[in-house]
């Protein structure tokens, strides 16, 4: 076995790979279960992105907290969320991480720091301050992330907390995951200032932008930001570059997309295999021990599946509760 | 070899690259580096159109890009017209897929070069530059210092710099005074060669991540095309123990030391306002010719500042140094013989003589 080049142990690497292979499946899944109709509500798929996620919250503990989107199974389980809670919960069932009242976007576990994927587009960064603030407070080295998309970077909710991140010093970290679409408006059509980076410097923040499908990429400038963040040198914004594989919502016919984008996308960007092929070739791992993680994925989520499709619903005696939590 | 400036059967036409994926990366966080907003850098297109125009140059032919450069340059030149202005020249854009990656300023540099524009004005930092200059050819390039390092673009009101190229490639100043000759590194990993303009390093992180060189443990080698104590970078740490300029016929090759094994310790602005403290075992000449190979058996190859290329053990690596690779507009050049020769005077009481380099 060859000298491992890469910043991360073996062991790592293959987590990282379980990560995003178990995004993957997940998200394959409810594309499939969404079109059968056995799903209620909508569901906004994460496949693609999912070595942006990854590489972020192997950074992270349970100490600290990311505000998360609508698009944020990945998130979800990048942070450590029970993958069958989640699935039971975008069937709305009372296994679910919100005991099934909540669905696809708002799945939140605060035991893992994950205060919830969020329905309403830039809600999330002033959470994340929150999260942040808290932390400061605390003195406990916790940070809080926020994920935003391209669209919902024009929010003035988020424009708000990069001003407010500032001028707190806040341990936060912005980022933008950019799939180059708002919902299916190409940012060109929408926004006066182009650059994410640019919108940070605005603040006084510092920004980066980084290839969001290459892992490698993505782990070692988060390992900046967050490692910044941590030792009070402030907020940052990070702009991860990336594709999402799906429409902006499963049943998006994406008429939007140029000729050919999805294959050449699915053929030359695909992370995973960016990421599998590269530390296959470095000698560090083997095929077979990949394949035998693409298996225990494929289970995982196949159990979750079931579980999910054969729990109970929430009794109608539980309708008026937990609109209120405390913590 | 050299060649006049300007086109000799159509009118002269200039293009310009503006990638604004430069100065994006990690730099900007490890470091204090400079941000250059898109709207910036619009700008400096502006003040470099308006010159071009001024020195009777009606064509421009830009790389398209995504991150907005083009609508701020747009809303600039409408606004202009609106008020009954003819300060730009006519923009045409190359037609050709973006990618928002530096593979975009390696092809638009080969369709300019196809389409024999007189000259590319170009923005940006090393990487740019050499991206520019891998798919320019013959074709003369001319710098404006908007990345992150920018050890290769002089540094200068981009003004002025667009008065030199439109100078020059309307024929108003002759080629072997507007022109002058640059060199650049090639490194081969087996059959595929890549280049680099200002330095190349070899270090030990066999990954390219975050692209940036910045953890002083992992360097062990570096070749430079020039020695400049004033620039920042890798070649910084070449500069400040032996500068070579750029016209001399040859490089610096610097080994760098393990812990005390040092010939030399030197303080090094390796990124912008980030100083380290460089062990250096040794260094010499580096002459065309020589074919070298890195003395480590794995690692990355960094081309003028980022990691490019990573290589193992199975991997043969070599590099070598090319003088007269290509061509820049010598900015200081062309205005001090327009000056000399009056290039720019609108009313002629006296003629001033003739005056060359």
């Amino acid at each position: 076995m060859a000298k491992n080049p890469f910043p991360l142990s073996k062991e790592k690497l293959l987590d990282a790979y379980r990560t995003m292979r178990t995004i993957r499946e997940f998200e394959e899944r409810l594309h499939t279960e969404f079109a059968k109709g056995e799903i209620p509500g909508f569901v906004h798929l994460y496949a693609g992105e999912e070595a942006a996620g990854t590489g972020i919250m192997m950074h992270l503990t349970d100490k600290d907290r990311i505000a998360s989107t609508h698009r944020g199974h990945g998130h979800c389980i990048a942070k450590g969320v029970d993958v069958k809670s989640m699935m039971a919960e975008i069937f709305g069932k009372a296994a679910g991480a919100c005991r099934g009242k909540g669905g696809s976007m708002h799945i939140a576990d605060l035991s893992k720091g994950m205060m919830g994927a969020n329905g309403i587009l830039g809600a999330g960064a002033p959470l994340a301050c929150g999260a942040g603030l808290a932390a400061k407070y605390r003195g406990d080295g916790g940070v809080g992330i926020s994920f935003v998309g391209d669209g919902a970077s024009n929010q003035g909710t988020f424009l708000e907390s990069l001003n407010l991140a500032a001028v707190w010093n806040l341990p936060v970290i912005f980022v933008v995951e950019n799939n180059g679409y708002a919902e299916s408006t190409h940012r060109d059509y929408a926004v006066a200032v182009d650059s994410y980076v640019d919108r940070a410097a605005g603040f006084g923040l510092p920004g980066v932008t980084v290839d969001g499908t290459d892992f490698f990429a993505v782990y070692e400038t988060a390992g900046e930001v967050i490692k910044r963040a941590r030792e009070g040198g402030g907020p940052s914004l990070l702009e991860c570059k990336m594709v999402r594989f799906y429409g902006h919502f499963e049943g998006d016919q994406q008429l939007y997309r140029g000729k050919g984008e999805l294959e050449d996308i699915r053929a030359n960007r695909d992370c995973i295999k960016l990421f599998a092929s590269r530390i296959v070739e470095a000698g560090v791992v083997t095929p077979k021990e990949l394949e035998k993680i693409d298996r225990e994925a494929a289970q995982l989520i196949e159990e979750a599946a079931a579980f999910a499709k054969s729990a109970p619903p929430p009794a109608p005696a539980e309708l008026l509760t937990d609109v209120y939590v405390s913590y | 070899m050299l060649k006049a400036v300007g086109g000799k059967t159509r009118p002269p036409r200039v293009g310009i690259i503006a990638n604004p994926v430069s100065a994006r990366d990690i730099r900007r966080v490890i470091a204090n580096a400079t941000s250059l907003q898109i709207t910036d850098r619009a700008n400096i297109i502006l003040r470099v159109l308006a010159c071009l125009k001024a020195c009777g140059v009606e064509e421009v032919v830009m790389m398209p890009e995504s991150g907005g450069v083009r609508y701020h340059v747009m809303r600039g030149v409408e606004r202009s017209k609106n008020r009954g202005e003819e300060e730009f020249p006519n923009i045409t854009y190359l037609n050709m897929l973006v990618t928002g990656s530096a593979a975009d300023s390696v092809l638009a540099a080969q369709l300019m070069r196809e389409d024999e524009v007189s000259a590319i004005v170009v923005l940006g930092g090393d990487g740019t530059h050499r991206a520019v200059v891998t798919g320019c050819g013959g074709t003369p390039i001319a710098g404006i210092s908007t990345g992150t390092n920018n050890a290769f673009p002089d540094h200068r009101e981009p003004t002025i710099t667009g008065l030199a190229v439109g100078l020059s490639v309307t024929g108003r100043i002759p080629a072997d005074i507007a022109l002058a000759p640059n060199k650049k590194l090639i490194v081969a990993v087996n059959d595929v060669e890549e280049i680099a303009l200002v330095d190349v390093a070899f270090v030990t992180e066999r990954y390219i991540g975050a692209r940036a060189l910045w953890r002083t443990e992992t360097f062990r080698e570096l070749f430079v095309t020039f020695a400049d104590p004033e620039v920042i970078g890798m070649s910084a740490i070449a500069g400040l123990l032996e500068p070579v300029s750029r016209r001399e016929p040859c490089g610096l090759h610097v080994e760098l030391a393990g812990e005390g094994a040092a010939a030399v310790s030197l303080n090094v602005p390796i990124a912008p306002g980030m100083m380290r403290q460089i062990d250096v075992a040794s260094w010499r000449r580096f002459l065309p010719g020589e074919i070298a190979q890195p003395k480590i058996e794995a690692g990355s190859v960094a081309l003028d500042g980022e990691r490019e290329v990573s290589f193992s053990e199975q991997d043969k690596v070599t590099i070598r140094i090319a003088e007269h690779a290509f061509y820049t507009v010598d900015v200081s050049a062309c205005m001090r013989y327009a000056a000399m020769n009056g290039l720019m005077r609108t009313s002629v009481t006296q003629q001033p003589e003739v005056w060359t380099v």
